[in-house]
């Protein structure tokens, strides 16, 4: 007789409005008549995730473990799951933008038929578009929402590749430049496979270490007997997932490629939410199963942490394509991050938690607000990404080149935008755990990664425009919506951050 | 559970069939490998994967052993095999390594982390007492359930969210499959029989197209026929590719090939030159 | 106390100009039919608000009200929250901002009808009025700073505004390139004052200040002194005020008469506290306040552009301001009495120079002008009523006002009591000259203006202001003194005002003043009254004259000192910086590009070198964490 395992409903409403949304957009996928297939996916794809957020919302104070035990909901748990729901809910509306392209969509119309062949010419020009990604980034966002609140190694894994296929297969499905999102994709999908290979054999040791694979339960064996070989080498490889996922130098490699070749909305999708995911994951995991074991992996994140902001903002210099730069800029971000899970402490007194979940908020935001402004400028064949392209912009196209500062100076961490307070909190947490040789890295970082920020803004208010230069689309009102939220947010959270650190400050207490 | 609870010792059969299958198991994984011929790698994994499967029997995991043997051995790898037959066994890729040093890099760095690991591995299992099934397995399912108790009550308390969520990813699986492979035609895009073939009758053409030259010194469909004075058939271009040019064998022109000419059959060519296939000179003989 | 009831909406008052400000400037063409009105509607609205609070803050105990506006940041130890601080100090300010403003924007709606750029002007209007509210009720010195940038960029815009024309542009930059000056004193002293107390906030710095050393509290004095030098045009930074004339006379008016330029006097009031430790920085800013008193006041004299003798007039009369505050205690309230006083009869002055410029064609030449009286008999009815107030005319405000700053200058009791006395009389002298040359040159005499010009009184909207202000020079005054004291008022800022033994009897300090100023009045007279008033300037002229005309050689002063040294100090830095800085930074750029490419070589784009980098890195973190625990 085995009794049926505690099943809260209520806390994984999130996880289950998104995951079934999902399921009912690939029957909408199914059955449904071809032309209103977009409108109904795009609607039931913002039904999933803006519910998730609302339910998030409401679910906030819950401190419980649910789905017998797997599933830990608790403070970093919703505010992260509100974070992605909403960073996500704001890239399917990237998504659906349809006025900008010609073919009015950023999505291949059908992906089967391969590149460059008759077929695929004739079909450049026809409207419609492939509306499986709506189900598949519903099930990406599903798996997200599942990985931050995982409280169990096995159901980590599961949604690390729950979360993950539909990227691979999503970032290979632009319209344009196919065989560029089609290597990107393939490139994605060996190398995460990889790194997951490395996160389930992690597993599998810690599991041999332990005879768990619960969090708690790990936790108890790790202050038993702290440091046993084979539990620190399994964390190890769990590591080396999480921070593959998280885009962590050295295990970054795929990011520029990947991000250039997916679609932009696709590659603003991944910059946001999936660096948000895989950072909550990386805290709890660190936290909750290894906190008494601190001594081994500090030494290991502080210098990922510096080898990140180093390789990002260094490499990130001599970038000429604007989605690779804010590729690099991704992986500077990342090293960022990690100062933050530095300091959060060796007891989880330190403001580290709450500083690196701020962080997230804004980075997401304003990444994606970026994103979102490289969907705008366009020439001939798709987006204009490459730098020279972008010269002389502020005299074309003034608002959008004043929104794409404001994302840049954010990005770069000046102050009065939410960049800065982001970047504040969390060197400020690093100092306060005495991590501050990492801090004077991180800031050393930061003004050489500055410079690849503003040298875009100089080009595009200092430079002559070029003669046949990319047109500014005028972008429909999804495209308009998230410009506008994620700008907004970028500003107020850089001038009046308080309620936001506050809401992290009181939500940053694991239970597990 | 300290060491004097272990009550379990390891059989002789048990260690001659680890010692036997484990270096088949490992030698699988290696020929797989390092195999060029993708079924040959494809049988070795076979090889490999029954020997786990004999491993988990042996481990008193019937359930697990038999699953190994069945999807994975049975219908996973007669699927990859069935792909790689219909995609064409000898589509070989180049094995030449462009990138200096990657091989030997890959090589050091996958032998440190094998050691590293291995010594690791090595270092923690040391001197661990050997537990039986009962013990671990502990009261899941009731202590003298069997195994495949055991794991079904694992499934259906402890993992049965990761056991659910495993769902949505197979229906990732299955839609990204159709996606990458599955053309949707357009409503009304293709004829029906009936039509084409009205189409046909009523071109001046209703019989059926020449094949492409296929012959001994061309195997592609790329080659076109050959209409009988030499010139190349366009009703056998094959549709989507470029025709190739085919080199062919020399066309007897010259009297030297065709010999003298037949009387009865009258004369081929009365102002033939000298030079064989040419018909430059104009002198007669 | 923290602010209950209207008082806790006073950002409103910061808030409405703002929002006009940004509803002009983002709304972009649609806006210009109604925008001059909106822009006058926020201030007006703003102007009603402060008058309730004003009136609310009579009322209170203590009167002061923090109004905390929001946290920045406030985690840990570290907890930086902007707010406001309405006290009687700032309430002051606040009126006169929002009421001198009122009267102007009022007057450009009729002086900028004509302008196709009218909304973009009432914008940057709204915005100054914004910034300049910030910088007087914020209750830190880093919310003073951000007031203190902003009111820069207006004032830059605003001089800027008719930006074809050269010298409006050149003026602009002038502007902007002293003030800079300034602002990176005022920058400097906020910074020492972060450094050593840890705070920036009035209660705080003011609370903590005492346990410095004498010489810091020196250094910040004087870097505060160099930032409202810069602001408030005093010697040696006030070359730019005269040029920055080129601006709307609107500007002028509300910018660079009444209000912006005498935030310098603000400052120096409101940081009363860190003064009131620092004799040192007292007497310099006393020594600045009389040198700029007569330069501003002979400089005057010799001006043939109206708005340029105003101008310098300004500079006189804020140094009169300078001198009152760097007499500590007992002359706070006296210079900011005549800082009010000021407010009203320039600001009516500007807005008279205006009405006349708009009758003349824009043109600024007084020796083209003359007989206007007639012509435009409110314009001179009500530019007289300035006029008189400005020069101390018995009973009208600038009697009142400036005699109080002389009779505290005297009051100090010794040697350089008396010198200052003597300067500042003198200056009243010279005042009550250059002004009176103005008003006979402007409205007396015959006409002398070009065939073609037709003057004309202006529209009922622009003579409105004029009358008001007209009114406010004649009473300010005596309101101030004897009606509702000011220094009352003031007293939970200042202290209560002591009863002064007076050195002097102030009934005879007036006599001699008046005396001084009657004899400027009759020496304009003989000198301009009686003869014709050529129409070109004269060439031959004294050496005293000359010096005059060129400012007192301000600009030269300013070349040689600052541009000269500066031009050499910046040739020899970029000497070191090619050789020795440049060397280090590019050899760090090349250093870091040349990285850069290097290890972009690694991304080769082929995925078994990427799979061999992360086989590293796990390589890596394994036989470091194993390094970990077995060592």
């Amino acid at each position: 007789m085995i009794d049926a395992p505690d099943f809260s409903f209520a806390a994984l409403s999130p996880l289950l409005l998104v995951l079934g949304a999902a399921c009912i957009g690939v029957l909408v996928e199914a059955f449904a008549p071809r032309d209103v297939r977009h409108p109904v996916q795009v609607g039931l794809a913002l039904t999933g995730t803006v519910g998730a957020f609302v339910a998030t919302l409401l679910l906030a104070g819950t401190r419980e473990v649910t789905a017998g035990g797997a599933l830990a909901v608790d403070g970093p748990t919703l505010f992260l799951q509100a974070t992605i729901a909403g960073l996500g809910a704001l890239s399917i509306l990237l998504f659906a933008e349809r006025s900008l392209d010609p073919a009015r969509s950023a999505f291949v119309v059908s992906a089967a038929v391969p590149a460059g062949s008759p077929r695929d010419r004739e079909l450049v020009t026809t409207q419609r578009v492939q509306t499986e990604v709506y189900p598949l980034a519903l099930f990406a966002i599903g798996g997200m929402l599942l990985f931050v609140a995982a409280n169990d190694l096995l159901v980590m894994f599961v949604a690390l590749e729950v979360l993950s296929l539909p990227l691979y297969l999503i970032s290979g499905m632009a319209r344009r430049r196919r065989l560029l999102s089609q290597e990107a994709a393939v490139k994605y999908f060996l190398l995460g496979a990889f790194a997951s290979a490395f996160f389930l054999y992690g597993l599998a040791l810690v599991y041999g270490a332990t005879g768990s694979v619960r969090l708690r339960d790990i936790r108890e064996a790790v202050t038993a007997e702290s440091g046993g070989v084979l539990m620190v080498l399994g964390l190890g490889l769990l590591v080396v997932g999480l921070l593959f996922k998280a885009s962590v130098a050295p295990f970054h490699s795929w990011t520029p490629d990947v991000y250039q070749g997916a679609p932009t909305p696709v590659t603003a999708f991944m910059a946001a939410c999936t660096k948000v995911a895989a950072f909550g994951a990386i805290l709890r995991l660190l936290y909750v199963a290894f906190g008494a074991a601190e001594w081994t992996w500090r030494p290991l994140i502080y210098a990922a942490a510096i080898i990140s902001m180093i390789v990002g903002a260094v490499l990130g210099l001599t970038q000429t394509d604007l989605k690779r730069m804010l590729a690099y800029s991704s992986v500077a971000h990342a090293g960022f991050l990690l100062t933050g899970v530095i300091g959060f402490g060796a007891g989880g007194d330190g403001s580290g938690l709450a500083a690196t979940m701020f962080y997230l908020v804004t980075y997401g935001l304003t990444t994606l607000g970026a994103f979102a402004v490289l969907t705008l400028v366009r020439d001939g064949d798709g987006e204009a990404g490459h730098l020279s392209q972008w010269a002389g912009l502020g005299a074309r196209s003034p608002l959008t080149a004043a929104v794409m500062s404001l994302f840049l100076l954010a990005l770069a961490g000046i102050p009065l935008t939410a960049g800065f307070t982001g970047k504040f909190a969390v060197f400020r947490a690093a100092i306060e755990q005495g991590a501050w040789p990492l801090a004077v890295v991180a800031l050393l970082a930061s003004a050489v990664a500055a410079f690849f920020y503003l040298r875009v803004i100089v080009l595009m208010y200092f430079s002559d425009p070029v003669a046949d230069g990319p047109t500014v689309g005028v972008p429909g009102l999804p495209t308009t919506i998230v410009l506008a939220v994620t700008a907004t947010a970028t500003l107020a959270l850089g001038i009046l951050p308080g309620a936001v650190l506050d809401l992290a400050g009181r939500a940053a207490i694991f239970v597990g | 559970m300290t060491p004097e609870t272990a009550g379990v010792v390891i059989g002789t059969g048990e260690a001659v069939i680890f010692w036997i299958l484990g270096p088949v198991a490992l030698a699988g994984a290696l020929g797989m490998v390092l195999s060029r011929n993708a079924v040959h790698s494809a049988l070795w994994l076979v090889l490999t994967m029954l020997s786990l499967g004999v491993f988990y029997v042996v481990q008193e995991a019937p359930f697990l052993g038999a699953v190994q043997v069945i999807v994975y051995t049975g219908a996973i790898m007669i699927l990859f095999l069935f792909v790689l037959m219909l995609v064409g066994r000898d589509s070989s890729d180049s094995v030449v390594e462009t990138l200096r040093g990657q091989r030997v890099a890959a090589l050091a760095l996958g032998a440190g982390f094998a050691a590293l690991v291995g010594a690791g591995i090595a270092r923690a299992t040391q001197d661990l007492p050997v537990l039986g099934l009962e013990q671990v397995q502990g009261g899941v399912g009731g202590p003298s359930s069997g195994n495949v108790e055991a794991v079904a009550g694992l499934l259906y308390t402890r993992y049965l969210l990761a056991f659910e969520v495993t769902g949505a990813l197979l229906i990732v699986a299955a839609v990204g499959a159709l996606l990458l492979t599955h053309v949707e035609r357009e409503p009304g895009s293709r004829q029906t029989q009936k039509e084409l073939s009205r189409a046909r009758f009523l071109t001046d053409r209703p019989q059926t197209l020449p094949g492409p030259g296929v012959h001994a010194r061309a195997t592609s469909v790329a080659a076109p026929a050959l209409l009988p004075d030499g010139r190349l058939a366009e009703d056998s271009f094959a549709t989507g590719i470029e025709p190739e040019q085919v080199e062919q064998m020399p066309r007897p022109t010259g009297r030297e090939q065709l010999g003298s000419p037949d009387a009865a059959l009258g004369s081929l060519d009365p102002t033939l030159s000298d030079t064989p296939g040419g018909r430059t000179g104009g002198e007669h003989r | 106390m923290p602010a209950e009831g209207l008082l806790a909406a006073s950002w409103l008052l910061i808030a409405l100009p703002l929002a006009g400000a940004a509803v002009l400037l983002l709304g972009g063409r649609r806006t210009d039919r109604w925008g001059h009105l909106l822009g006058t509607a926020t201030v007006v609205a703003a102007f009603l608000l402060a008058v309730a609070c004003t009136v609310q803050l009579a009322g209170l105990d203590g009167r002061a009200a923090d109004v905390e506006l929001f946290t920045f940041i406030a985690t840990g130890e570290l907890d930086v929250t902007a707010g406001l601080l309405y006290d009687p100090l700032s309430a002051v300010f606040v009126l006169l901002i929002t009421g001198v403003g009122s009267l102007i924007h009022v007057f450009s709606i009729g002086y900028m009808a004509h302008d196709p750029a009218r909304r973009r002007f009432f914008a940057y209007l709204n915005l100054f009025v914004a910034a300049m509210l910030l910088l007087v009720l914020g209750n830190s010195f880093v919310a003073l700073y951000v007031g203190w940038e902003g009111v820069g960029l207006a004032s830059y815009l605003l001089i800027a505004f008719w930006y074809t024309r050269p010298a409006a542009a050149t003026a602009a930059k002038k502007a902007f390139i002293m003030n800079r000056i300034g602002d990176v004193g005022l920058a400097l002293a906020i910074f020492v004052m972060f450094a050593q107390l840890g705070t920036t906030s009035y209660a705080g710095v003011f609370g903590s200040v005492g346990t410095l050393a004498g010489g810091t509290i020196t250094a910040i004095g004087l870097l505060l002194l160099l930032g409202a030098c810069g602001k408030s045009g005093q010697f040696p930074l006030q070359a730019w005020l005269p040029d920055a004339m080129e601006g709307p006379t609107p500007v002028s008016a509300l910018i660079h008469a009444a209000t912006m330029v005498t935030a310098g006097v603000y400052l120096i009031a409101r940081s009363a506290p860190i003064y009131d430790l620092t004799p040192t920085a007292r007497a310099v800013i006393l020594a600045v306040g009389a040198v700029t008193l007569l330069i501003g006041a002979i400089a005057g004299c010799a001006f043939d552009d109206i708005k340029k003798v105003l101008a310098y007039s300004t500079v006189s009369q804020i140094g009169y301001m300078f001198l009152a505050v760097g007499l500590g205690p007992a002359g706070y309230v006296a210079g900011l009495a005549h800082l009010l006083a000021h407010g009203f009869f320039k600001a009516g002055l500007f807005l008279g120079a205006g009405s006349v410029m708009h009758a003349m064609d824009d043109s600024v030449d007084m020796r083209r002008f003359g007989g206007l009286a007639k012509k435009l008999p409110i314009t001179f009815v009500t530019f007289g009523l300035g006029y008189l107030a400005l020069i101390g005319f018995p009973f009208l405000s600038g009697y009142f006002t400036k005699d109080a700053i002389i009779e505290a200058a005297l009051d100090r009791g010794d040697v350089w009591g008396w010198v200052l006395g003597g300067v500042a009389v003198l200056g009243a002298g010279l005042t009550a000259f250059y002004m009176t040359r103005l008003m006979l040159m402007t409205f007396f005499g015959r006409p002398r203006w070009d065939d073609g010009v037709h003057p004309h009184e202006a529209p009922t909207v622009m003579t409105a202001p004029m009358i008001v202000l007209a009114v406010g020079s004649v009473a300010a005054g005596a309101l101030l003194v004897s009606v509702f004291p000011l220094a009352d008022w003031l007293a939970p800022v200042f202290g209560e005002p002591a009863e002064a033994a007076h050195v002097v009897a102030p009934a005879l300090v007036g006599l001699v003043v008046t005396v001084v100023m009657v004899l400027g009045v009759l020496t304009a007279w003989l000198f301009v009254g009686r003869r014709e008033v050529p129409v070109t300037a004269p060439v031959r002229v004294s050496p005293v004259t000359r010096a005059a005309r060129n400012a007192l050689y301000a600009d030269t002063v300013n070349e040689s000192l600052f541009m000269r040294p500066g031009q050499w100090l910046t040739r020899a830095l970029v000497w070191f910086d090619n050789r020795g800085v440049d060397g280090a930074v590019n050899g760090l750029a090349a250093g870091l590009g040349g990285s850069s490419s290097r290890l972009g070589r690694a991304q080769t784009g082929f995925v078994r070198t990427y799979a061999l980098g992360m086989l590293g890195g796990v390589v890596m973190v394994a036989g470091a964490l194993l390094a970990v625990t077995a060592g």
